[in-house]
């Protein structure tokens, strides 16, 4: 389950009013979140929730349910 | 006398000859490979044996084509099984990293020897301004692309895209596979591993595919490349001051379609040869003139190399350096284009051309908003009209940037340039085409066929699907035939035009 906090910084970021995401979804099937777009969503989300990944934890990222994981995984420490 | 065989000849067979390698476009290749599909359709319904077939005719083709090197393939396969298997085998991050930097270091030193110890000699001897030797090492043909493809099975598993493959021999297979061993795709070990174990099956579709794609790969490479590379592009480019504009101006649209059509038609015989062999690789180009930017041309253009660059390079960098920023995606940008030139070959010509399309491409990240701005007080987005002049602009930035490519003599390049702009001479049109009507009408079958729209590719693919067998043979049989008369023409009469 995406979050809706997660959703929207991500859409906000990508200036969407609205795109169905869960778990399973690609980046690369989100419009406008390009391998260069990709740097400033992940920004976003470090900077909204207070966050900070490591590079390594970034690159190993296969899906939007994946980032979710690892974003609750930060929160809850 | 169809039995009238030479015995001398089987040796020559069995060992490497250094100016006569083994590429798929060579009738020595066609004979063989016939004669070891036959086989491999008789004997290949066991997965032992088929795995074995295809193992022991790689290994031959690599050793026709570079001879006892090809242990080097052995070598690789070996240490990046190693690697992979012991990445996997440990929880501990410390430890993954350090099989993966040995890994990365043991394939670097072997590419970096054979292929880059004489340029890097060289620069060090000319700052020194001392006399340079060149040593004389051997480039196996193909390293780059085997050194990469057996790489990336090693960053999957460190990045936990894939598992390791438990046996070393389907991951021997897929490192020597001989169809993409010599120039790519650079295909994916996640891809490739899981269908060496299904079953053998070639569906109607496939097949037509596999025969169409083996034939446009004919066409491109023997009739197109090699014909207007030998018999105009090379003449211009050599002399380009004894040519007018117009013809300075053809033959750079040439190269650049001479170096599109010897790639990818070779890729699309890759492609369509490792299908008939059960495999599918994945596409290495589509339409690259059809760009509408740099970045576009990039995932267009020897997609398997492009994607290696951006998973294994581009990203660490840009998540590194993700702090910076647009800053950091241009430095991410780049880096990896130098890189990117570097990997084509020891040259400065290499290294230029790609901090050439880095530079494109870092430089549009800073112009984006402007640009959107622009277009949008103009009322031009998402049209037509727009498009258009994108793809043409996309596409000069292209054929300079292989203006580069092709030379080191930049003096050769201003030469050119300066021809098309002061001594252009348009009204030649006529005569050039009268001239060389074969020139000019590959380069406009060329093109025609690469800016129609890709419908006609499927469209072209359910036909020959849809041919019986006989008629496949007999149309595979007529380009070969043709290939091979435009191979054996002599070199066309040298002809220019005096002013």
């Amino acid at each position: 389950m995406i979050s809706p906090e997660l959703k929207k910084v991500i859409l906000k970021q990508l200036n969407l009013d609205d795109f169905n995401l869960n778990d399973a979804t690609l980046a690369s099937d989100v419009p406008g979140w390009d391998s260069l777009n990709h740097i400033n969503v992940i920004l976003a989300v470090e900077e909204n929730f207070n966050v900070k990944f490591r590079s390594m934890e970034l690159l190993r990222l296969k899906n939007i349910g994946d980032l979710q994981k690892l974003l609750d995984s930060k929160l809850s420490k | 006398m169809l039995w009238n065989i030479d015995l001398k000849k089987i040796p020559e067979l069995l060992t490497f000859i250094p100016d006569d390698p083994l590429f798929f476009s060579t009738s020595l290749f066609l004979i063989l490979f016939s004669v070891f599909l036959l086989f491999y359709n008789l004997f290949g319904k066991n997965k032992t044996v088929r795995i074995g077939m295809l193992i022991f005719f790689s290994l031959y083709f690599y050793y026709k084509t570079t001879g006892y090197y090809a242990g080097i393939l052995v070598l690789l396969a070996t240490v990046n099984f190693l690697c992979g298997k012991w990445i996997a085998g440990t929880e501990k991050l410390p430890l993954k990293r350090i099989y993966l930097v040995a890994a990365v270091i043991i394939n670097v030193a072997i590419l970096g020897y054979f292929k880059y110890t004489n340029f890097i000699l060289e620069i060090i001897s000319n700052i020194g301004s001392n006399k340079f030797d060149a040593l004389d090492i051997f480039l196996p043909i193909g390293i780059s692309f085997y050194t990469f493809k057996s790489l990336s099975y090693v960053f999957d598993i460190y990045l936990g895209y894939i598992e390791s493959t438990s046996t070393f021999r389907n991951f021997c297979l897929y490192v020597f596979f001989f169809p993409n061993l010599l120039a790519g795709p650079i295909d994916r070990a996640s891809a490739f591993i899981p269908q060496i174990d299904s079953e053998l099956y070639l569906s109607k579709e496939d097949l037509g595919k596999a025969v169409l794609l083996i034939i446009v790969g004919l066409i491109k490479k023997v009739i197109i490349a090699d014909y207007i590379g030998i018999n105009f592009v090379d003449r211009v480019f050599d002399f380009p001051l004894r040519f007018t504009g117009l013809e300075n101006l053809a033959a750079a649209y040439g190269y650049a379609l001479q170096i599109y059509c010897d790639f990818s038609g070779y890729t699309d015989m890759a492609i369509g040869i490792a299908l008939l062999l059960g495999f599918k690789l994945m596409d290495n180009f589509n339409y690259p003139f059809k760009a509408t930017s740099i970045a576009d041309f990039w995932r267009r253009w020897h997609i398997s190399l492009s994607k290696w660059l951006l998973d294994y390079l581009f990203k660490p960098i840009q998540m590194s350096a993700r702090r910076l920023r647009v800053l950091g995606n241009a430095a991410a940008l780049l880096i990896t284009f130098l890189i990117c030139g570097l990997w084509h070959g020891a040259g400065w010509n290499y290294i230029i051309w790609g901090a050439f399309h880095g530079a494109m491409m870092s430089f549009s990240l800073f112009i984006k908003e402007p640009r959107a701005k622009l277009f949008a007080v103009l009322k031009i987005q998402n049209t037509r009209f727009l498009k258009f002049f994108q793809v043409l602009f996309t596409f000069h930035l292209v054929v300079f940037s292989f203006m580069i490519f092709r030379t080191d003599d930049f003096q050769n390049i201003a030469d050119m340039l300066n021809q098309i702009v002061n001594f252009f001479h348009g009204e030649i049109l006529f005569q050039f085409v009268e001239r060389m009507p074969v020139i000019f009408g590959l380069m406009m079958l060329g093109y025609v066929f690469h800016f129609l729209p890709n419908k006609l590719e499927e469209f072209a693919q359910r036909t020959v699907s849809a041919l019986p067998l006989i008629g496949k043979a007999i149309l595979l049989a007529l380009v070969i035939w043709i290939a091979a008369q435009f191979k054996s023409a002599d070199i066309q009469p040298f002809i220019y035009f005096k002013f």
